[in-house]
């Protein structure tokens, strides 16, 4: 790994000197630099269709069952004897044979839920299908292990925070782009106020940090986007622009190392086949120019990219031409230095349905186990609230 | 403490605080006044104007799809008329405060605007009456039948969905039911359902009539029956006064006072409005710790700046954006357990939001006003546009000089004593252009971390 230790400290020392101690978000140390590991999440929303993501191509059922919305044989691009890519995902196909890409078939949890907005905070959340938490995964991580580490030690880009990215005493840190927070009509004079505030109740006092946390490192985010541009060319999409900007934060050597950006748009219970194959282009193409741009930075090897769905879909289709909500998915996990690549586990069965629905094999839960424990060396079993047992795939 | 400090914590809390004009007028009551006005107003429900969308066979799929584009749009109207309800000085501030509190304890999502405005009405009738009648209401509500799986509670197939619910998170709490409590609780609402008129009915046919045994007592009990054996534990009533003293007193709750007021409310039979009245009458109530402590909701800070800048008009785009930017959508809570509240609303992008939402509501109105429509479009703030009046605001200052317009509007604007020297304000404020200074004040204000607390 290249080693470019700017310092991107100044902006933060030169404010830090006229305020209380208390209100003092980062040190110093903590902002020149990452150190080590990077976790890139990819969260497809709104359900995506898994069974026409990875296509069983020579099973019978899954021809019967999606007489119209099934992708041909012939256009299946075959990756294993009985599994194959749907077509968007052709870009995807070097990463695959080089073993820097892993699926996880069957992935899920007990109890399964079918609302979008449930499942998904489960998974976010990690919690039980009948539990309801309000910290997150990443959240959590953030709150056992990451004290005295920026805001931004986990960035999503996008306008808003995820549940997944907050903790009860430390979250993640949203940003669509650092202009846009710098823009912002209140900025100036609301840095001479959290500058001079004496607050001591707690509440407040929790406002005024938190404000000032947002507007260093919206500075610091703001310098930092400035020293690399990449070199690589993007498709002109939004989640390619995400990921640009992500690559371009990495390479400038950050201080982030967990970055977190959806795609949204999987609900396709009508007209599924050209909606699903522009978005899965658009994940395909995006995620493809990142890995380039990593790699010609020598940084893949630092890199883990795990992309999931909040459920897959029913395995039949229904009379518009579409698929309803479902169980059940895939999950995927790039990066250049992967323990096992190409197919964890079998191809789903789909003789054997609970509810016209996928059963799940492998609880979600234990692919954090891997991302939390291995790559992040945390304590996976804490932050997850229970004993989930690795995958070990990283 | 001062008399105008009491009054506006009370009516900030009992309400989503007052209009300048409310404010002038009742900022030298007294205690006993304020409570008189607040307890002396009327319940009223809210006209449903939409009608339940007739059952249909063989529906294709973009049918169906249009359908529920159609409801969605709907229920934004309901989410719209109840905003604007909670942000009109108009409408009784305590009973939408009372609805919204409970809309967040008896957290439903609800995707029929007919069913959604059905229920909050429900909510509001019983909002200051009887928990009781209040709990039967929720039990027989179409749209919590539909969320927590009620409709497919039957005899023969039990679903437990509602009975664990309204034991864990609406009535008693966890730690004082046992899993066969569930099971058998579960049993004895079976048959509860509604029908495609969005009426309650009670489905005989799959209704369990056998025996049950339930927290330790037999017999053949119905759903009223099982609330009614819940209700009898004190631990009920203890676990309302809690989550109603966290939401309206303190996050940090005095586990006494809990106590004290739970066991009038258990001996009052469940009344809700004698224990807001034992609330909002206590001495301990306006202690320094409380006033000023708690983070406003988002609807809680979108209603009160309604309130206080006379906002009539606001773009419905505008309003639900908001909303969803801060994380509190109505009739759209994140789960049944309801918004976690307090620190839970705040992280960099919230923050930022509720920071500039206030400069940027009244930047937008003034440049539609002004029919200045290619700067809105440039700025992209086109939805953030109301119609706002200041006149009262600038009645409250008139004839004071820079120094005292400040420190009134502070005084108004708010609750916490102010962090930051006034001088930051002014000098952001400057303006040849006497209201434009006087706006500027209030939005510098507004624009304040204080702002977000009461």
């Amino acid at each position: 790994m290249k080693r470019r230790n700017f310092i991107k400290s100044s902006v933060v020392a030169s404010t830090s000197l006229m305020m209380p101690a208390f209100f003092k978000s980062v040190t110093p140390n903590h902002m020149s630099s990452r150190s080590g590991k990077i976790l890139v999440v990819i969260q497809l929303s709104g359900g995506n269709d898994g069974l026409n993501t990875i296509i069983p191509f020579e099973n019978d059922i899954y021809y019967n069952m999606r007489p119209t919305v099934a992708i041909p044989k012939t256009e299946v691009l075959g990756i294993s004897d009985e599994l194959g890519f749907h077509p968007s995902l052709a870009p995807l196909r070097d990463l695959y044979n080089n073993g820097e890409l892993s699926i996880i078939n069957s992935v899920g949890y007990p109890n399964p839920d079918r609302s979008h907005f449930r499942s998904m905070d489960i998974w976010q959340t990690a919690s039980a299908s009948n539990e309801y938490l309000s910290t997150g995964w990443l959240g959590r991580y953030l709150d056992s292990e990451c004290e005295g580490y920026p805001v931004y030690h986990a960035l999503e880009v996008d306008e808003g925070l995820s549940l997944a990215l907050k903790g009860a005493h430390r979250s993640g840190f949203a940003m669509d782009n650092p202009n846009r927070i710098k823009q912002a009509a209140n900025y100036h004079y609301l840095k001479r106020a959290r500058q001079q505030t004496q607050a001591s109740e707690e509440n407040i006092s929790y406002l005024y940090k938190t404000l000032t946390d947002t507007q260093e490192s919206a500075d610091y985010l703001f310098e930092q986007s400035k020293v690399h541009k990449s070199k690589i060319t993007y498709p002109n999409t939004k989640l390619a622009k995400d990921l640009k900007q992500i690559a371009e934060l990495i390479t400038a050597d950050t201080a982030t190392q967990i970055y977190y950006v959806s795609l949204g748009g999987f609900d396709t219970h009508a007209a599924q086949k050209g909606k699903q194959q522009r978005l899965l282009k658009q994940y395909a193409e995006a995620v493809k120019a990142f890995t380039d741009d990593l790699k010609s930075n020598d940084l893949f090897d630092d890199a883990v990219i795990m992309t999931f769905s909040e459920f897959g879909r029913r395995v039949k289709q229904n009379a518009g031409g579409g698929t309803d909500h479902g169980t059940a998915n895939n999950v995927f996990m790039m990066g250049g230095k992967l323990k096992k690549a190409g197919f964890y586990n079998a191809a789903p069965n789909l003789s054997n349905l609970q509810n016209d629905d996928l059963i799940y094999e492998i609880d979600f839960r234990r692919i954090y186990v891997d991302l939390l424990g291995n790559w992040l060396e945390a304590d996976a079993d804490k932050v997850l609230k229970g004993q989930f047992k690795g995958l070990k795939l990283v | 403490m001062e008399k105008q400090t009491i009054i506006q914590h009370l009516f900030a809390r009992a309400g989503f605080g007052l209009s300048p004009q409310e404010w002038q007028a009742r900022k030298d009551w007294s205690k006993a006044q304020a409570l008189h006005e607040i307890f002396g107003e009327k319940i009223q429900s809210i006209p449903v104007l939409v009608s339940m969308p007739l059952p249909q066979k063989d529906m294709t799929q973009e049918q169906r799809m249009e359908r529920q584009k159609r409801q969605r749009e709907l229920t934004g109207n309901e989410n719209i008329n109840w905003i604007t309800r909670m942000g009109s000085p108009k409408e009784s501030a305590f009973l939408e405060r009372m609805t919204l509190f409970w809309h967040g304890h008896f957290a439903c999502e609800t995707q029929i605007a007919y069913l959604a405005a059905q229920q909050i009405n429900s909510i509001r009738k019983h909002a200051l009456g009887n928990f009781r009648e209040l709990v039967l209401a929720i039990a027989k509500d179409p749209s919590m039948i539909r969320y927590l799986n009620n409709q497919q509670n039957r005899k023969k197939k039990p679903n437990e969905n509602f009975a664990r619910e309204l034991m864990e998170l609406f009535t008693i709490g966890r730690g004082n039911y046992s899993e066969k409590d569930i099971k058998e609780a579960a049993r004895a609402f079976t048959g509860w359902a509604h029908n495609q008129k969005g009426e309650y009915i009670f489905r005989k046919g799959q209704h369990d009539y056998e025996q049950k045994t339930f927290m330790g007592q037999m017999g053949n009990f119905n759903g009223d029956e099982i609330i009614d054996l819940i209700l009898k534990k004190r631990e009920t009533a203890v676990f309302i006064t809690r989550k109603v003293y966290k939401y309206f007193v303190n996050e940090n709750i005095e586990e006494n006072r809990v106590k004290n007021l739970a066991n009038d409310f258990y001996d009052s039979n469940y009344n809700i409005l004698k224990l807001m009245y034992a609330i909002f009458n206590s001495d301990w109530f306006y202690d320094a710790e409380n006033i000023g402590t708690k983070i406003k909701s988002p609807v809680e800070l979108i209603a009160g700046f309604m309130r206080q800048t006379n906002a009539s008009n606001f773009t419905k785009q505008g309003l639900l954006y908001t909303q969803k930017a801060l994380g509190q959508i109505l009739f759209k809570p994140p789960n049944v357990a309801g918004w976690a509240g307090g620190k839970n609303w705040i992280d960099n992008s919230t923050l930022t939001t509720r920071l500039n939402f206030t400069t940027i509501v009244i930047q937008a109105s003034e440049l539609a006003a002004n029919n200045e429509h290619k700067k809105l479009k440039k700025r992209q703030i086109k939805r953030f546009q109301a119609t706002l009046d200041f006149e009262p605001i600038f009645e409250l200052v008139e004839g004071k000089e820079d120094a005292a317009i400040i420190k009134t509007l502070t005084e108004y604007l708010i609750h916490p004593p102010l962090t930051v020297p006034k001088k930051i304000v002014q000098n952001f404020s400057k303006n040849e252009n006497r209201s434009t200074f006087i706006k500027n004040v209030c939005r510098r204000l507004m624009g304040l971390p204080e702002y977000q607390m009461c």
